[in-house]
């Protein structure tokens, strides 16, 4: 599903990735865990290809792939309703039919009633929910999950956790998840890489998910 | 509720702003002489007599077009070139002289400029306000394509959004706060430069009127246009330029 094949990325004279090989299988729920810094959302980036390689591949199977960023990156001036629905009229879906379509994965995040709401209007928790909603929309083969839950606090990262786990296991979705919190990543992950910074060079160190 | 009475005390003391202004005017009238300072009343009085004639209007909505027609091909050719300058530094290189000349040349110098290329009339004048505004709206436009947030940018980029998608969606209401405050100060220039244009190269429009008021030493009438210019611009700016930006920025309304 995702294969990073001998893949070496610098930024400047920052080397991130020397020759880096990992795969993804189908349905796989990969947990990356590691310091701040240390390229996790540079691997995310790999995989959409808003950042191409120096050398080596990064091959994505064909379909929609998900992302939920560490913020909820919602367009301040669109409703909720219309951030999740942008990413469907990009896919070619007509105005109305990608509004109900997203009024539906409002409500399946649990923010029926709030589709008329600006992001200004809606609480941290429930902007990321929206972000969720819009993620899942485009229906992914993959979703990237960096860091979704590192800005909500305890009680609210629970119930998300809860709402991604439901709705990933249910559709079979291929995830990345990246965070620097162990514990969340054994919760979700079906595996789970760490990178370990060492000598200006990433490497993968493989843990089996404590679950 | 504290919001309203803010509002109302900030307006009572536009009313009071406006009151110390015709006092100290008032003043003025009474001790310079009046052949040089109308007074209030007078102004007036002058305003009424043009009104009643047909000449105010008649002169206003001259003025009016071509400020219209000027300020929209300027500010529109300062937009369009403002968001491909802003999307690509090629384009903004190239235009960079361009830009230069235009905020450093003297208003004046064109309005000579045109009137020397095309003579007295309509299209010199909207010549004239279209070269000396798209300047500020370009500058306005570029800044606002730079700001945008790259988070959003990003966010459009991961889930493929068509260029056309991303301009709409992303960059132009990303740039809608700095180009409205570019069409605030493009208006202000525009009614500027088309009293300058219709000053020097029209033969009608308040410009025009104004320096027919002029040369017949007529205090009151001068005063009188002067008062209409004041008119013309609070009308655009609180019935058009306000309410306009309360619409495209209403998506505010819960921030903070």
């Amino acid at each position: 599903m995702i294969t990073f094949q001998n893949v070496s990325k610098s930024f400047d004279s920052l080397k991130v990735f020397d020759d880096l090989s990992l795969h993804v299988a189908t349905g796989e729920i990969l947990g990356v865990v590691g310091p701040s810094g240390s390229g996790k959302t540079t691997m995310l980036k790999l995989i959409t290809g808003i950042v191409i390689p120096d050398a080596g591949t990064v091959a994505v199977a064909e379909g929609a792939v998900g992302y939920v960023f560490q913020e909820p990156r919602l367009l301040p001036w669109r409703t909720a309703l219309d951030n999740v629905a942008g990413p469907l009229r990009a896919q070619g879906n007509d105005k109305a039919g990608a509004r109900a379509a997203a009024a539906g994965w409002l409500e399946r995040v649990g923010l029926a009633g709030f589709e008329g709401y600006h992001p200004a209007e809606l609480s941290g928790g429930m902007a990321q929910r929206v972000s969720v909603a819009r993620a899942f929309a485009v229906e992914p083969r993959i979703l990237l999950l960096d860091e979704p839950f590192s800005s909500v606090d305890t009680t609210l990262k629970s119930s998300l956790m809860d709402i991604l786990e439901s709705i990933i296991r249910e559709r079979r979705t291929t995830v990345m998840y990246v965070t620097h919190d162990l514990g969340e990543a054994r919760r979700l992950a079906d595996r789970i890489v760490e990178i370990v910074p060492g000598c200006g060079v990433r490497r993968f160190q493989e843990r089996v998910a404590g679950r | 509720m504290m919001r309203s009475t803010t509002s109302h005390r900030g307006s009572l003391y536009a009313v009071l702003g406006v009151a110390a202004i015709l006092v100290v005017w008032e003043l003025l009238s009474l001790v310079v002489n009046p052949a040089i300072m109308a007074s209030p009343v007078d102004t007036a009085r002058a305003l009424a007599d043009l009104a009643w004639g047909s000449k105010l209007w008649v002169e206003l909505l001259i003025t009016l077009k071509r400020l219209v027609i000027g300020l929209a091909i300027g500010a529109g050719a300062g937009l369009v070139l403002g968001v491909l300058a802003g999307m690509e530094s090629r384009v903004r290189s190239f235009l960079e002289p361009l830009r230069w000349a235009g905020m450093t040349i003297p208003a004046v110098i064109i309005a000579v400029l045109a009137m020397f290329w095309f003579g007295l009339g309509d299209f010199t004048v909207i010549f004239i306000v279209a070269l000396i505004v798209w300047p500020t709206m370009y500058v306005n436009t570029v800044s606002g394509i730079r700001s945008v947030d790259p988070r959003l940018v990003e966010m459009g980029r991961v889930y493929r959004f068509p260029r056309r998608l991303l301009l709409g969606e992303v960059y132009l209401p990303g740039i809608a706060s700095p180009v409205l405050a570019g069409l605030t100060l493009s208006t202000g220039i525009a009614v500027r430069a088309t009293v300058l244009a219709e000053v020097l190269g029209a033969l009608s429009g308040i410009g025009h009127a104004f320096c027919r008021a002029n040369s017949n030493l007529d205090a009151p009438q001068l005063f009188a246009w002067i008062v209409v210019l004041l008119a013309l611009m609070a009308v655009i700016e609180f019935g058009v330029l306000r309410p306009l930006r309360r619409r495209i920025m209403r998506w505010r309304k819960g921030a903070g």
